[in-house]
């Protein structure tokens, strides 16, 4: 990654976008990443299987964090099941990054499994 | 400084000469895995092309020329830390030796141990499972500057049938008391588990000094191939064991009614060993007995005070460790307002090597340092003042950039 998009990465992790717990939310999920001790909880507000709003909060690194942030953005108005057709690909463009190495991809994708898990669930009931 | 030629050193240790991201490799990851010499590595290459062969049972000559070799490297184990060799058992790794000694040691529900804030997980994790059988686990605290509660162990709680404790921890570089614990903790009644596994690397190591009854460590952090750590277990108390896995070679007698096991080390090592482990271990050990462990200790030492000294001035960077008394070559520290692993990575750019995250000891980074993760440098003797500088030339500019 070039130095100045690593640093425009940073300036969006420093106030992140869809940060903080709502007062509103149907559905929330925990997002955890071992190794590097990523931890985010994700607030989702679903109404007809419609993704009204979504925020998160939580700790984690430039990648996890502005990648949950911007996909928080991506989601709002689709439908929640939208959400089992992205992958690691779909976040990467998200972010506007080509390149991602190995260790990194769990810091991409912490996020969006957690919302994964919130669309699994619903589709039980 | 000039306690080993360094720059002598490093031209056997092939993969300091490699460029990453375009940059001279720096490698500050040593409490991880250290990096190993050619002898070492071509060793290994020897030990297949002239040794191998399955060891112990085999009577044809290479079977017993490898066994010859494994009994060697035991032996060489065995002096370097002052023990004898049939108090050394090999195992796969540090969390082995840990996990054997869970496993063979019989626990019963009423039990106590003690571990500390300052483990890795593999010293605190095989303990918590035995909460299953009722064992009761006490957790020693630390005071501000990581040193272990000293009181505590002039206390022992009634019950505590083991004392667990590091030696060096891999996140404050804290070097604990193991002499005085121990003591302490036999005068009680307690018996004494110590993980050297980022201490034995750094230091000259007697265990008869000590007289601690377990002590673990790793091989692939002293030079050794990945995969064979050591158990040392006091001979005395090698006969209050239960055999651990069973299997080949740990048996003296079997027939479809009765089993005769070994004893100790052979009772431990069950099934086919890692010969050429052991055997590059053996190696290594020539290896840093050449160098001298009193000159590593040394060497290390001043390399570590110099890093401290020119951190002093870094903006920005907060640092969690080298504040107990007697502290190893660990730096951990995070630029404020990034994540340990924002700055790995930026270093990395640099060809700087270094650790991020929680190091295996999450209660220790979460609980007590309240943090999310640290990034930690580590050093080992083959690093130099120069890859100290360029370090905090690097580190100064990461925090100056992005640190607030």
């Amino acid at each position: 990654m070039e130095d100045d998009k690593f640093y425009e990465l940073v300036e969006l992790y420093r106030n992140p976008e869809h940060f903080g717990k709502p007062t509103k939310y149907n559905c929330s999920s925990e997002g955890y990443s071992p190794s590097c001790g990523d931890k985010f909880s994700v607030y989702l507000e679903v109404e007809n299987n419609i993704i009204k709003d979504a925020s998160f909060d939580g700790r984690g690194c430039v990648i996890s964090t502005v990648s949950l942030s911007k996909l928080c953005s991506y989601l709002i108005g689709k439908k929640l099941n939208f959400v089992d057709s992205l992958n690691l690909e779909s976040i990467k463009q998200l972010v506007g990054i080509d390149e991602l190495s190995i260790s990194r991809v769990k810091c991409a994708t912490v996020g969006l499994d957690a919302i994964k898990k919130i669309s699994a669930e619903s589709n039980k009931v | 400084m000039n306690y080993i030629d360094v720059e002598k050193l490093r031209d056997d240790f092939p993969i300091l000469k490699k460029e990453i991201n375009g940059n001279p490799l720096i490698y500050f990851d040593n409490a991880a895995t250290s990096q190993r010499p050619k002898q070492v590595i071509d060793g290994i290459k020897y030990f297949y092309e002239n040794i191998n062969a399955n060891p112990i049972r085999s009577i044809h000559s290479l079977a017993e020329q490898a066994t010859l070799e494994y009994g060697k490297a035991r032996e060489k184990v065995a002096k370097f830390i002052n023990a004898d060799p049939d108090e050394i058992v090999f195992v796969r790794n540090t969390t082995e030796a840990i996990n054997l000694v869970s496993f063979s040691l019989p626990f019963k529900n009423g039990d106590r141990i003690s571990t500390t804030y300052l483990e890795h997980h593999s010293n605190l994790l095989p303990w918590m499972r035995l909460k299953e059988k009722g064992v009761e686990i006490d957790i020693v605290n630390t005071n501000e500057h990581f040193e272990l509660d000293m009181d505590y162990y002039k206390h022992i709680p009634k019950g505590t049938r083991l004392v667990a404790v590091t030696h060096a921890s891999n996140v404050t570089g804290t070097v604990t008391d193991i002499k005085e614990i121990t003591q302490l903790a036999h005068e009680q009644g307690a018996l004494v588990l110590v993980d050297a596994a980022q201490s034995i690397p750094h230091l000259p190591f007697n265990v008869k000094d000590i007289g601690a009854d377990f002590i673990a460590f790793s091989g692939h952090k002293m030079l050794g191939p990945f995969g064979v750590g050591v158990l040392y277990i006091k001979k005395e108390v090698s006969k209050n064991l239960g055999p651990f896995l069973t299997g080949g070679e740990m048996i003296k007698d079997v027939n479809m009614t009765k089993i005769v096991y070994e004893n100790s080390p052979t009772l431990f090592e069950a099934g086919t060993q890692n010969i050429e482990g052991a055997y590059g271990l053996g190696l290594a050990i020539d290896y840093l007995n050449s160098v001298g462990m009193k000159n590593i200790e040394n060497y290390e030492k001043a390399l570590t005070s110099y890093l401290y000294e020119n951190a002093k001035n870094l903006e920005n960077v907060e640092v969690y460790s080298g504040k107990s008394k007697n502290f190893l070559g660990i730096f951990s520290f995070n630029v404020k307002g990034l994540h340990s692993h924002d700055t790995a990575y930026l270093l990395d750019k640099k060809g700087i090597a270094v650790r991020s995250g929680f190091h295996c000891a999450q209660p220790l980074i979460e609980e007590r340092l309240k943090l999310p993760g640290a990034t930690r440098a580590s050093l080992y003797f083959y690093n130099t003042k120069e890859e100290v500088d360029k370090f905090i030339e690097e580190l100064s500019k990461v925090a100056i950039k992005y640190g607030r």
